[in-house]
């Protein structure tokens, strides 16, 4: 396999791997607390890698990850106590988390070598260096199939979990009162994305990774009306932006993590703007010969409901 | 207190956030077959009780039963109708999906809703009126609709035991009427209801049993008995226009 070839896949997978989680993750509002475990799986990290010396291991992985969990728990434990209010739990613990790997780095106790610019934005091409070859023929990077066992992993749990998850995102206390384990699955889900941001660390760094997982899913959620298709069109967003940003940074000679994020960035724009048109043009039809004012104007409608707070609305049909 | 047979009834219950108690010892119980009233001023913990009796809020003190078993035996058999403000509207989802989480409670860890699960759904959306809007994405619902949905979905659950939190909040005539026949037929097939209500004035109208809230209980019991003008004028401590109300009802 090609480096460029096995690199663009390598782009691809990560953001699969990321956006998929992602969805939930935007659908819970938890893209800070995301952040937060993105920071917080660095001393994680660099500890794993003392022990492991080597930054694709399960055992880094997962040790990391339970770094990440560290903020989950711990956000949720300071919610509990009152003590603060807010996000301001997880504002409380990364940077304490992220820092103390800052100084395991800056020790160099492990001899992790981690330049400050793949901590933060990853770095696609190196994390691609190590190539696996099968009876002298390469197969491609290692780190690619580390990716997709968490692709793997991802996918699975998404499906078997489907209905529970959908229910706990959406209505966290009925799902508790229906006796789901609610606070079981969370906790697993957030572990889950927790290992994916730490392999995915390699190619996106810590700040960057919270781009493959929030925007697509942002992008998705613009235009979905149900969950299955959020989840299709969040898939189709990360496979779009993962090769035009691994193109960009080919042509440009920039940093493949960036430009896939400043792509994701320039997407949603590009969807919100489309979508926001296309719900004015089917206004304006709707309105019919209300003329150019239908696309100032609100539909009939909801100008009702604004107006009294409950007002049935007519079918689209009835309106026509 | 009467003789029936309880539905539920929670023993000296009491909830705080941080230091602020939000209930103080509340004893109460809810004859079976009776529809509930629990009313009281803003801030009195009417949403909290139901929170703490369904196990969503921990109490500091006090325990819940059920005819005299645990929350966990009877999860089937209780519905839950939460306060409509209390989700995301834009979720990406269908009123009959939306509706079909009702039946979530009986698939165990792997099995996902099917047919049957789809058709008591349908069946629930009949019931509250409002068939025709199965295939719509939920945030396209006016308030009174997504009340409606929100009731299906506790119909869907098909639970002897209903937990409603302020089920008439914010909904137009046509919808109320839809939700008041819905509750009668309850009534009349002998389920149990506790509802949350915000308006005094309705309170007679919907319930044959009150409780008074302001923290603790003021009064608990038949309407006849409990929702008398002295018990309202000490619950709400003349506050939230109930002297405006009591100049004219009860």
């Amino acid at each position: 396999m090609s480096f460029i070839l096995g690199t663009s896949l390598l782009a691809v997978v990560t953001a699969l791997a990321c956006a998929l989680p992602g969805a939930f993750v935007v659908l819970r509002r938890n893209a800070m607390l995301v952040e937060g475990i993105a920071h917080a799986v660095l001393p994680g990290i660099v500890v794993g890698y003392a022990l492991t010396h080597d930054l694709n291991s399960p055992w880094l992985i997962v040790g990391a990850a339970l770094a990440g969990l560290l903020v989950v728990l711990g956000n949720e434990w300071l919610i509990r106590t009152g003590l603060v209010t807010g996000d301001a739990p997880q504002g409380l613990l990364f940077p304490a988390l992220f820092a103390a790997g800052v100084i395991f780095i800056t020790l160099d106790f492990s001899h992790v070598h981690l330049h400050t610019h793949v901590v933060l934005v990853g770095d696609l091409n190196l994390a691609a260096f190590h190539q696996l070859s099968v009876n002298g023929v390469s197969i491609g990077p290692r780190y690619l199939y580390v990716m997709l066992a968490v692709l793997a992993v991802n996918v699975a749990f998404i499906t078997i979990f489907y209905p529970k998850l959908k229910v706990t995102t959406f209505d966290h206390q009925f799902a508790t009162v229906l006796g789901m384990r609610t606070r079981l699955l969370n906790t697993s889900f957030m572990f889950l994305v927790s290992v994916t941001v730490v392999t995915a660390f390699h190619a996106a760094g810590v700040i960057l990774v919270i781009s493959l997982l929030v925007v697509p899913a942002a992008i998705a959620h613009l235009i979905s009306r149900r969950l299955s298709v959020m989840l299709v069109l969040t898939a189709l967003f990360a496979v779009v932006g993962a090769l035009a940003g691994f193109w960009i940074a080919y042509a440009l000679n920039a940093a493949t993590s960036a430009s896939m994020a400043v792509f994701f960035g320039l997407l949603f724009i590009a969807v919100a703007v489309i979508d926001a048109l296309a719900t004015r043009v089917r206004r304006y039809r709707r309105a019919g010969h209300a003329g150019i004012k239908g696309l100032l104007v609100r539909p009939p409608h909801e100008e009702a409901e604004r107006l009294d707070g409950s007002s049935p609305a007519p079918s689209p049909q009835a309106a026509e | 207190m009467s003789t029936a047979p309880i539905a539920c009834r929670a023993r000296n219950l009491s909830v705080a956030y941080r230091a602020e108690p939000v209930l103080r010892g509340v004893n109460f119980s809810v004859p079976l077959g009776s529809v509930m009233g629990i009313v009281g001023p803003n801030g009195a913990g009417k949403s909290t009780l139901i929170k703490a009796m369904l196990g969503l809020v921990t109490p500091l003190t006090g325990t819940v039963d059920f005819s005299g078993r645990p929350l966990d035996q009877v999860r089937r058999r209780i519905g839950y109708m939460p306060q409509s403000t209390s989700v995301d509207w834009d979720f990406p989802t269908t009123v009959i999906d939306l509706v079909t989480m009702g039946t979530y409670g009986e698939l165990g860890w792997i099995r996902r809703p099917g047919k049957a699960e789809r058709a008591r759904a349908m069946a629930a959306l009949e019931q509250t009126g409002i068939p025709n809007l199965a295939a719509r994405q939920i945030g396209e619902l006016s308030g009174g609709q997504r009340q409606r949905a929100f009731l299906a979905r506790a119909l869907a659950q098909a639970p002897d035991l209903y937990f409603m939190d302020e089920p008439f909040q914010g909904i137009d005539a046509k919808s109320q009427q839809a939700m008041v026949d819905v509750l009668q037929d309850l009534r009349a097939r002998g389920k149990t209801i506790v509802m949350v209500l915000h308006h005094l004035a309705t309170v007679r109208d919907y319930c044959d049993h009150v409780t008074l809230l302001n923290v603790s209980v003021v009064a608990s019991g038949p309407a006849d008995e409990a929702f008398t003008k002295e018990n309202i004028r000490t619950a709400y401590e003349a506050r939230d226009g109930a002297e405006a109300f009591l100049a004219t009802a009860v």
